[in-house]
């Protein structure tokens, strides 16, 4: 009996994306474990050094604080951007005059580059000629002026408060497509239930969305480990005095001013760990699916 | 009952308004910044102009060659999209709707981007791109933007795919179509959102990225908006007015084309998240 032959249709419809994949995100992976056991400035020659680089990496103060400053940064972000878009959600979940407007005005803040928005709120909280100083002593808070990016005690809460800016729209719109969702008839049976607001908050929309809450509160935690770099970068660099430092401007400071290729592989590994555990959550909940039969 | 109804209105009413004005005035803001002068920009920081100075613009654009940033921008943008899109797609179609051998291990290998975040992946892919020679190359950029971006399209379109019924396939192939003329003319098509959808996700993404381009791209005449800009502050950090109207320019666009699409935008934003 001849051998079954093999259909090959299939295999060439999925060959552009698993070898474009493999070049450029499995192999990159791959070179940037092997690299992170070496010493080597990116350039010349590799010299094997074991587990010297962690080691650095965690000897290094700057680093460890540059590790606090994230997880300050992850977990501010994450917490304030979901209440408040949540918050807005269940205001414009409703339908009324005027509703398209706001919910389209309070989005365009998440559609401007990080780099746009970064020098405007560097102009806007600078110290002698920003609008926050000038609204401050306006309104009479003189006190409460500060050179907001250059006090290393409140820098890193003024670039918190710009990223929470530029992504409630965004995190408001997730909600309220989770909200709509939501069946009416639950609401009406929990009322005749005698359930107050508070009560259908706790026992009928928060189990509702839950998914959309894991979904948001991934997007916001993710997003402040692995993708903070711009708006850090343009508007303190991590300065002053490592007060605003997270870990990829530091990541991107150790190989392209220090040329040291093999720490910073070393730190983008272990970046890596750190969100493996959401990375893998999210994969959970994506291939956790219906399947087509 | 009635009163207090609109004692509730009126206070969300109040939330939003303010909401706005804090999202949308310092946009208006750096719009009436672009048009004072040097002097007026510091003397007058909150209000319109008293004269409206367009030569910011006319100069901003010339120094920091504006024009042939914004056609970077878009060869880079588009070009990962000529890339992204075909590629997920026929992949997501094969582990939708084709039986094959090692099918859901292709799938969970592709899906395995997710766990594999950009911010990782930014000074090894330096020395990938090094190595194969498309350090400063715009080509390389897309590859690596369509690269990147693989596991969430994928994920995307398979979801568009399994929902349409199987008599299509069967049908138009009745009608002498081939395996891949069906797909191309048949199935695509009615995946139009999906497209849409990975269009919204992901061209903003790239159009607004720093972090990769500039690890990318050092040659000034290759680079892209984002890039320019931030290169633009670090040279002619004392105009102002100038910055300001670059930053008009490079952003009225983005919002223009936002706010006619916001419906459609908004929904594609809302699905891609939600299925993802």
């Amino acid at each position: 009996m001849r051998k079954k032959k093999i259909d090959a249709f299939p295999y060439l419809m999925c060959l552009a994306a698993v070898v474009l994949f493999t070049l450029f995100v499995v192999l990159p992976f791959a070179v940037g474990v092997y690299t992170s056991f070496f010493k080597w400035d990116g350039f010349s020659d590799m010299k094997f050094n074991g587990l010297k680089n962690y080691l650095y990496v965690f000897q290094d103060d700057i680093y460890w604080k540059a590790i606090k400053n994230t997880f300050v940064y992850a977990i501010l972000v994450t917490v304030l951007k979901n209440v408040i878009a949540f918050f807005l959600a269940s205001i414009l979940v409703k339908n009324f005059f005027g509703r398209t407007f706001f919910r389209t005005a309070i989005y365009i803040p998440v559609t401007l580059s990080y780099i746009v928005i970064g020098i405007l709120w560097v102009w806007i909280y600078n110290p002698t000629f920003g609008l926050l100083n000038s609204f401050l002593s306006a309104v009479g808070l003189d006190q409460l002026i500060l050179g907001w990016l250059s006090d290393a005690r409140v820098a890193l809460f003024a670039i918190i408060a710009v990223d929470v800016w530029k992504w409630i729209g965004y995190h408001m719109v997730l909600y309220i497509a989770g909200l709509q969702a939501v069946p009416k008839d639950l609401y009406e049976a929990a009322e005749i239930d005698g359930a107050g607001p508070l009560a259908k908050l706790r026992y009928v929309t928060l189990p509702m969305i839950n998914s959309t809450i894991v979904i948001n509160v991934l997007m916001s935690i993710t997003g402040a480990f692995v993708a903070n770099y711009d708006i850090v970068y343009i508007m303190t660099d991590g300065g002053p005095y490592h007060s605003t430092e997270v870990s990829l401007t530091y990541i991107m400071k150790t190989a392209f001013t220090d040329y040291n290729f093999g720490k910073a592989n070393a730190m983008s590994v272990i970046l890596f760990l750190m969100v493996l555990v959401f990375g893998f959550i999210q994969l959970k909940f994506m291939s956790h699916e219906d399947v087509y039969d | 009952m009635k009163k207090k109804i609109s004692i509730y209105h009126i206070v969300c009413a109040v939330i939003l308004l303010i909401m706005v004005i804090i999202c949308i005035y310092p946009i208006v803001w750096m719009f009436f910044g672009s048009m004072k002068d040097k002097a007026e920009f510091y003397t007058n920081i909150w209000g319109l102009p008293k004269q409206i100075h367009l030569d910011n613009y006319i100069a901003a654009w010339k120094n920091a060659d504006l024009g042939r940033r914004f056609i970077n921008s878009l060869i880079v943008t588009l070009g990962s999209m000529c890339i992204m899109i075909p590629v997920t797609s026929c992949a997501a179609y094969a582990v939708a709707r084709l039986n094959f051998k090692g099918k859901n291990l292709i799938y969970m290998y592709l899906l395995l981007g997710i766990m594999i975040p950009a911010g990782v992946l930014g000074i090894p892919t330096f020395t990938v791109a090094m190595k194969m020679g498309l350090l400063n190359s715009h080509f390389g950029l897309m590859l690596i933007y369509a690269a990147q971006n693989i596991a969430m399209g994928m994920f995307i379109m398979r979801g568009f795919f399994i929902s349409l019924p199987r008599e299509l396939e069967e049908a138009a192939m009745i009608d002498g179509c081939s395996r891949f003329g069906c797909f191309v003319r048949i199935i695509v098509p009615l995946a139009r959102a999906g497209v849409a959808t990975q269009v919204i996700f992901n061209g903003l993404t790239i159009w607004n990225d720093y972090f990769m381009a500039n690890i990318m791209i050092t040659k000034d005449e290759l680079r892209t908006l984002p890039l320019s800009i931030a290169n633009f502050v670090g040279k002619h950090s004392t105009n102002y007015p100038e910055l300001f109207a670059m930053l008009t320019m490079a952003t009225i666009p983005v919002i223009i084309v936002f706010v006619l699409s916001q419906k459609s935008f908004i929904e594609g934003v809302a699905a891609g998240a939600v299925k993802g």
